[in-house]
C-alpha cells in the first residue's frame, strides 16, 4: 500500500506525470463537452423534449456523485496545469531580450493558460446562471426559459462567442497534445490525430457558439 | 642523462605475445584497487573508454576535460568508421590481414607487436561497443553492415552513417558516465592539465587550471594516463577542434618522457579549401568522395576559366594519368602530394590557386543524380552550404589539410612513457599506425588503448610498484605550481601589440610551407632559424587581455601557441633529421626517379625519440631499432 | 571586395549570477565566406587590441558535431538556418548595415558561466542517472549474439545524433530538456541491448531531469525546429510512453 502511494506520488510528481494527468483530464472534459453538447442539440427539439432531458438529468440520484466527479476532473486539470506553468515560470527566470518563434508554437499552444483561465471564468458564469440559480424551477418554460431568456441580451451573446472561440483555440492545442503526452505520435497517424484535434476543437466552437447566436436570431425559442 | 629505449615486447610467437603478457603481468586484488588513485587526462575515445574501464575494474579514477563535458572530445569528429577483422563479408579477412595492412599502410615505421596486438583486439572492440547500444549501420537480416574504407582491398569498416566517431564517443562515454554515478571516476570537465608531477622519478599527479575560475589545482594519484590527443594544432589550419593541442604531452616531455616522430604528420587530400585568412579550421569531407568523384585540374597553367568551359582533352586527371591502377583511390598522402604538385605548378584552381577539382559529372552521367545523391548528398550539402558552390553544377574543390599526427610521447608494449608511471593512449602517443595512419583505424586504436590495454598493462604496473602514499599538497606539487604559474604570469606580463591567434596563424603558414607535405633541407633549416624566432616575437609582443583569475579564453590559447612555439622546433628537427620519405613524412631528396616516396631502410628504420636536454638546448635524440620478421618491408607502389 | 559592416549586440556578464546587459559592437570587412564564430572571432581580435576583455563564448570542432557552441542569434537558438549548429552558420545571410543579437542560451539548468558561455553540467547528471548500458568492458557477448533489425538500427541512430548541445532547452518556452532526455531513452529503447535497464533508465533520468529545474515538455515543438541534429518531438512521444510503461511496472 504505501509502495503504491509512494509511485503514485512519484509519478504525479514528475513532469511526466503531471502533463500525463493535465491531458488525461483534458480528455475526459472533452469527453463532458461532447456529451454537452449533444445534450444541448435537444434544443433544436423544442421546449418539451429538452426539459424532459434536464429533468431526466437533474432526477438521476447518481448526479451528484457523478458532479463531484466533474468537479473533481476540473479541479485537478486546473490544479496540474497551474502547477506545470508556474515550474515553466520559473525554469527560465532571465528571459531573452530578443525572442523569436522557431516555427514550432502555434496560438494555441502559446496561449494555453490564457484560454484555460477565460475558459474556467466562463464556466464559473455559466453554472451560476444555469444550475445554481435555481432559475429553472422559478421559470414557467423551465430550463428551455433560461436558455431563451438569457440569449436575449446581446452582451451574453459576445460573451459566450468569445469564451466558445477561447475554448475553441485551447482544444486546437490540447486535444492532439494529449496524444503525444500520452505517447501517440506516429508518422502515420500524427497528421490525422492533429486535423482530428482541430476538427474538433472547430466543432466544439462552432457548435456550442450557434446555441447563444441562432437563439438571439431567434431560430430557437 | 642516458636513456636505453626497451619497449618490452613479450618473447614467443607474435601471436602469442599479447596472451602471455596478461598471463605474466602482476594483478592487483579487486579488494585493493580501490585504494589507487588513477588520473586520466583527456576523454576522447582513449580517455574516456581508459577512466571507464579501470573505474570498471575498481580503481579510484580521476578523469580530466577541457570542454565543459567529457561528450565533446574531438574523437566525436570522426566520421568514416572503425575497422576490425571481423570477417564477416566472407572476403577472408584476418587478424593477419588486417596487422598486415596495417603495418604495411604505415610504411614499415611501426612495431609488430603493437600493430598485431591491435588487430587482435579489434574484434572484442565492435562487441563491446555493439552492447553498448552503439547503432552500428545494419543490414536487412539484423546484422551489422560493413564497407570498405581507404582503399583496402576487404570490407572491415564498421560505421554509424557518418558519425561513427560520435557514436563510439558516445557509447564511451556513456560508461564513463555510469563510473561516475557510481563514485568509482570522478570527472573534472573545463581544467587543463598544466603540469605533471614527477616525484622520486615517478610520475604521481598532474597540475591543472580551473578554467572557470583561473586556480591551479593539484592532484595525486599512484598513475597518471595522458589521453590528450594529436598535435596538429602546430601548423594552425587542421582539421582538429579549436581546444586540441599539445600542450599536456608537451609538458610531459619536458619532465623526461620522450618524444617519437613527432615529424609523422598525416595530411588528409579532401579538404574544403581555406578561403580567407580569417578561417579558423577546415573541414574534412569523407575520403569516401573519391570512389565516385574524379580528381582533375586544368592542363594550362593560370587557367581561369570556368571549370564548365574547359573541354575534356584540356583537362588534366592527374591521378588516374600517374596511378592508373589505384586512380583516384591512392592511398591519403600520395592523393596529397599529388595536389600539392600540381598547385605548385600553376594549375590549382580558385581564388588562391590553392585547391583541385573533384568531379561528380561522370559519376551522374553514369549512375544517374539520385544514385550519387543517395551515396553523398550530406556531403555535397554540407559543401554546398560552407562554399555557396553547388557540386551538381560545378565540381567540388578540395585541398589537402593536416588532419591526423602518428608522432606522440614515446611509450613502450604497455603504454608506458620512459617517465615510470606516465601512460600515454590514443592519439598522443608514437602509436601503431606508423609513418601514415589507415582510414577507420584511428577509433581503433584510441579504443583499443583504452578498454583493452591499459587496464591489464597498468594493473601489471601499479601491482609491481610499492608506491608511498602522497598528498597534493607535497612539496613537488607546489613546485609545480609554481612553475606553471611562473608560465602564466609570463604570458600576462608581456602587454605587447599582438594577439596570440595571430602569431600562431604565422606560425601555421610557416610549418605548412617549410615543414608540409612536402619538405626539403634547406626549407628545414630555415623553419628552424625562423621558429626561435617567432617564439621570441612572442614571448615579447604578445597581448593576453584579463587576469588569470579568471575565465579567460585569450589565456589558454596562448599558453597552447607558446607550447606549439616549441613543439613545431621539435617538428622541423626530427623531419630535417629524417632523411628518407616514408608515409606522411616526405623528403623531396628521397625519392624514386618517378618523383615517388622513396623509403631508407638501412639508415632510418627506427623509431626516432626525443628527449628534452633543457632551455636552450638541442635535444637528444635515441634510436629504438625496428624488426620485421613477420611483415617484410617492401616499397609500396600505387602505379 | 570589401566586406560587410554590422552591429552585433552581445549580452556581457561578468560570471555567475552577476548582472549582464546587451553591448554594442561594430565590426567591419566581415566576408560572406565566414562562419558566424569566425566573425566573433574578427571582433575578438579588435577588442584585444583596444585593450577591452574579449567576448567569452563556446566552441571547439566548429564543424557542428561536438555542440560546445551555444548561441542564440536573433532570438533563435543557433541562428537562422535550420538544422545547424552555431558554428556552421555562414555570414552569408546577412547583409551590409545589419544588427545582429547573440545571447547566451537561457535557462535555470544552464546558468551563465561569463558572457556567452554557460554551465551545462546538468546534461552530464541526467546522462550518469541512466544514459548507458552497463556493460563492462570485456564482457560483451559477440556482437552477431543479437541481431537488429535495420528499421531498428536506423531509428535508434535518428535519436541517437543528439550532440548534448542543448538548443532545445534554450528555444522550449519553458525551457524544458525533454528532448535532449527523450533522445537517449529512446534510442537506448529501440535496441535491445537497452532492454533490461529499459524502465528504470526512463525513471531516474527524468527524475534527474526534474531536479536540474528544467521546465515541463507542453508539447510546443519549438525544440526540434532548432535542434540541429533535426531529432523530432515524436522521440519525446517515445519517452511519454517510457514512462508510463515503466510507472507502471516499477
Amino acid at each position: 500500500m504505501i509502495a503504491l502511494m509512494n509511485a503514485l506520488i512519484r509519478y504525479a510528481t514528475s513532469s511526466i506525470g503531471k502533463k500525463q494527468i493535465v491531458g488525461l483530464t483534458g480528455l475526459m472534459l472533452c469527453g463532458f463537452l461532447a456529451g454537452h453538447l449533444a445534450g444541448n442539440f435537444l434544443l433544436y427539439k423544442g421546449e418539451g423534449v429538452f426539459n424532459a432531458y434536464a429533468q431526466f438529468l437533474t432526477s438521476n440520484p447518481l448526479l451528484p456523485y457523478i458532479e463531484l466527479a466533474l468537479l473533481g476532473v476540473f479541479m485537478t486539470h486546473i490544479g496540474f496545469a497551474l502547477w506545470v506553468t508556474w515550474e515553466d515560470l520559473l525554469a527560465r527566470p532571465e528571459r531573452y531580450a530578443v525572442r523569436r518563434n522557431a516555427g514550432g508554437r502555434t496560438i494555441g499552444s502559446s496561449t494555453m493558460i490564457y484560454t484555460g483561465a477565460l475558459t474556467l471564468a466562463f464556466l464559473l458564469f455559466h453554472v451560476t446562471v444555469f444550475k445554481l440559480s435555481g432559475e429553472a424551477e422559478q421559470h414557467v418554460r423551465g430550463l428551455f426559459g433560461v436558455v431563451i431568456d438569457c440569449f436575449k441580451s446581446g452582451a451574453w451573446v459576445a460573451f459566450y462567442a468569445a469564451a466558445l472561440l477561447g475554448l475553441g483555440v485551447h482544444l486546437s492545442h490540447g486535444v492532439q497534445s494529449a496524444f503525444q503526452t500520452f505517447g501517440v505520435n506516429h508518422e502515420k497517424l500524427t497528421p490525422g490525430i492533429k486535423a482530428a484535434g482541430l476538427l474538433f476543437a472547430a466543432a466544439m466552437a462552432v457548435c456550442f457558439g450557434m446555441i447563444p447566436v441562432l437563439t438571439k436570431m431567434g431560430r430557437i425559442g | 642523462m642516458s636513456i636505453t629505449l626497451d619497449a618490452k615486447i613479450p618473447s614467443g610467437p607474435i601471436e602469442k605475445k599479447w596472451d602471455k603478457h596478461r598471463f605474466d603481468l602482476k594483478l592487483v586484488n579487486p579488494a585493493n584497487r580501490r585504494k589507487y588513485d588513477v588520473i586520466v587526462v583527456g576523454t576522447g575515445l582513449a580517455g574516456a573508454s581508459a577512466a571507464a574501464s579501470l573505474g570498471e575494474l575498481g580503481y579510484n579514477v580521476l578523469s580530466f576535460c577541457i570542454q565543459d563535458s567529457p561528450r565533446r572530445a574531438h574523437s566525436i569528429a570522426a566520421q568514416g568508421g572503425i575497422n576490425a577483422a571481423k570477417n564477416y563479408p566472407n572476403d577472408s579477412d584476418s587478424v593477419w590481414r588486417l596487422f598486415y595492412d596495417t603495418l604495411k599502410g604505415g610504411d614499415y615505421r611501426a612495431r609488430e607487436a603493437n600493430v598485431y596486438r591491435l588487430a587482435q583486439v579489434s574484434n572484442a572492440i565492435i562487441d563491446h561497443c555493439t552492447a553498448q547500444g552503439v547503432p552500428f549501420g545494419r543490414e536487412y537480416g539484423g546484422l551489422l553492415a560493413n564497407r570498405s574504407f581507404g582503399g583496402a582491398q576487404v570490407s572491415r569498416t564498421f560505421y554509424c552513417r557518418g558519425q561513427t566517431g560520435q557514436q563510439l564517443l558516445l557509447g564511451a562515454y556513456g560508461s564513463l558516465m555510469r563510473q561516475a554515478c557510481s563514485g568509482r571516476v570522478k570527472v573534472f570537465a573545463r581544467r587543463e592539465m598544466v603540469e605533471l608531477v614527477v616525484v622520486k622519478g615517478r610520475a604521481r599527479g598532474i597540475v591543472c587550471r580551473n578554467l572557470v575560475t583561473g586556480k591551479l589545482e593539484s592532484y595525486a594519484a599512484h598513475a597518471v594516463c595522458l589521453a590528450t590527443g594529436g598535435y596538429g594544432n602546430a601548423f594552425f589550419l587542421s582539421t582538429n577542434a579549436n581546444s586540441c593541442n599539445a600542450s599536456a604531452i608537451w609538458r610531459a616531455y619536458k619532465k623526461g618522457a620522450l618524444f617519437a616522430n613527432p615529424c609523422f604528420t598525416q595530411i588528409h587530400p579532401t579538404c574544403i579549401p581555406v578561403s580567407g585568412t580569417y578561417q579558423s579550421k577546415l573541414t574534412l569531407m569523407s575520403e569516401s568522395l573519391r570512389n565516385d568523384g574524379r580528381v582533375w585540374v586544368p592542363k594550362k597553367a593560370g587557367d581561369k576559366r570556368s571549370p564548365d568551359q574547359i573541354p575534356e582533352e584540356e583537362r588534366d586527371y592527374y591521378l588516374e594519368r600517374r596511378y592508373p591502377a589505384f586512380g583516384n583511390l591512392v592511398p591519403r598522402d600520395v592523393a596529397s602530394r599529388a595536389s600539392k604538385a600540381v598547385c605548385d605548378a600553376g594549375q590549382g584552381v580558385g581564388p588562391t590557386g590553392l585547391s583541385v577539382y573533384l568531379d561528380f559529372r561522370d559519376a551522374i552521367a553514369r549512375d544517374g543524380l539520385d544514385s550519387i545523391r543517395a551515396k553523398y548528398g550530406n556531403l555535397i550539402d554540407m559543401y554546398h552550404h560552407i562554399t555557396d558552390e553547388d557540386p551538381h553544377k560545378l565540381p567540388m574543390r578540395i585541398f589537402p589539410a593536416v588532419h591526423y599526427t602518428m608522432g606522440g610521447l614515446w611509450v613502450d608494449y604497455n603504454l608506458m612513457t620512459t617517465i615510470p608511471g606516465l601512460f600515454c593512449l590514443g592519439e598522443a602517443n608514437f602509436s601503431d599506425h606508423g609513418a601514415n595512419r589507415l582510414g577507420a583505424s584511428a577509433l581503433m586504436q584510441g579504443l583499443a588503448d583504452g578498454y583493452f590495454v591499459i587496464p591489464a598493462t597498468l594493473s601489471g604496473y601499479l601491482a609491481s610498484e610499492k608506491q608511498e602514499a602522497l598528498k597534493a599538497d607535497a612539496p613537488e606539487f607546489k613546485e609545480a605550481e609554481a612553475q606553471a604559474d611562473a608560465r602564466i604570469r609570463k604570458l600576462l606580463s608581456a602587454e605587447g601589440k599582438r594577439t596570440a591567434v595571430e602569431l600562431h596563424r604565422e606560425l601555421g603558414k610557416l610549418m605548412w610551407e617549410d615543414c608540409g607535405m612536402w619538405r626539403n633541407e634547406s626549407g628545414l633549416k630555415r623553419a628552424l632559424e625562423r621558429i626561435p624566432e617567432l617564439r621570441e616575437e612572442f614571448h615579447k609582443n604578445v597581448r593576453v587581455p584579463g587576469k588569470n583569475e579568471e575565465f579567460n579564453q585569450s589565456l589558454e590559447r596562448s599558453g597552447r601557441v607558446a607550447d606549439y612555439l616549441e613543439c613545431a622546433e621539435l617538428i622541423v628537427r626530427d623531419a630535417l633529421e629524417r632523411r628518407e620519405s616514408c608515409g606522411g613524412h616526405f623528403r623531396e631528396e628521397s625519392r624514386t626517379p618517378d618523383g615517388e616516396a622513396l623509403r631508407d631502410d638501412e639508415k632510418f628504420c627506427h623509431v626516432a625519440a626525443w628527449e628534452y636536454a633543457g632551455e636552450g638546448k638541442a635535444p637528444e635524440l635515441h634510436k629504438e631499432p625496428l624488426a620485421f620478421e613477420h611483415c617484410k618491408p617492401s616499397q609500396r607502389s600505387y602505379k | 571586395m570589401s566586406g560587410m559592416k554590422l552591429t552585433l549586440k552581445i549580452w556581457r556578464q561578468k560570471g555567475p549570477g552577476a548582472p549582464g546587459e546587451l553591448r554594442s559592437y561594430g565590426v567591419q570587412d566581415i566576408s560572406p565566406d565566414m562562419s558566424f564564430l569566425e566573425m566573433l572571432d574578427v571582433l575578438n581580435e579588435q577588442l584585444i587590441k583596444l585593450g577591452e576583455d574579449p567576448v567569452a563564448f563556446d566552441h571547439d570542432c566548429r564543424e557542428g558535431i561536438c555542440g560546445m557552441c551555444s548561441l542564440v542569434i536573433d532570438g533563435r537558438a543557433h541562428g537562422k538556418d535550420s538544422g545547424k549548429t552555431s558554428c556552421d552558420m555562414r555570414m552569408r545571410g546577412y547583409q551590409d548595415g545589419d544588427t545582429i543579437a547573440i545571447e547566451p542560451f537561457r535557462a535555470k539548468g544552464f546558468p551563465v558561466v561569463k558572457d556567452l558561455v554557460v554551465d551545462r553540467s546538468a546534461f552530464d547528471r541526467i546522462m550518469q542517472a541512466g544514459g548507458y548500458v552497463s556493460v563492462n568492458a570485456g564482457s560483451a557477448p559477440e556482437a552477431h549474439s543479437l541481431p537488429v533489425p535495420y528499421e531498428k538500427a536506423e531509428a535508434a541512430m535518428d535519436h541517437a545524433a543528439c550532440i548534448g548541445c542543448g538548443a532545445c532547452v534554450a528555444a522550449c518556452p519553458n525551457a524544458s530538456a525533454m528532448l535532449f532526455v527523450s533522445a537517449k531513452v529512446s534510442q537506448l529503447a529501440l535496441l535491445p541491448q537497452g532492454g533490461p535497464e529499459r524502465a528504470r533508465r526512463a525513471l531516474s533520468m527524468l527524475e534527474q531531469h526534474d531536479k536540474e529545474g528544467f521546465g515541463n515538455c507542453t508539447n510546443e515543438g519549438e525544440c526540434e525546429k532548432v535542434c540541429p541534429k533535426s531529432v523530432k518531438i515524436s522521440s519525446i512521444a517515445r519517452l511519454n510512453r517510457e514512462f508510463l510503461r515503466a510507472s507502471v511496472l516499477y
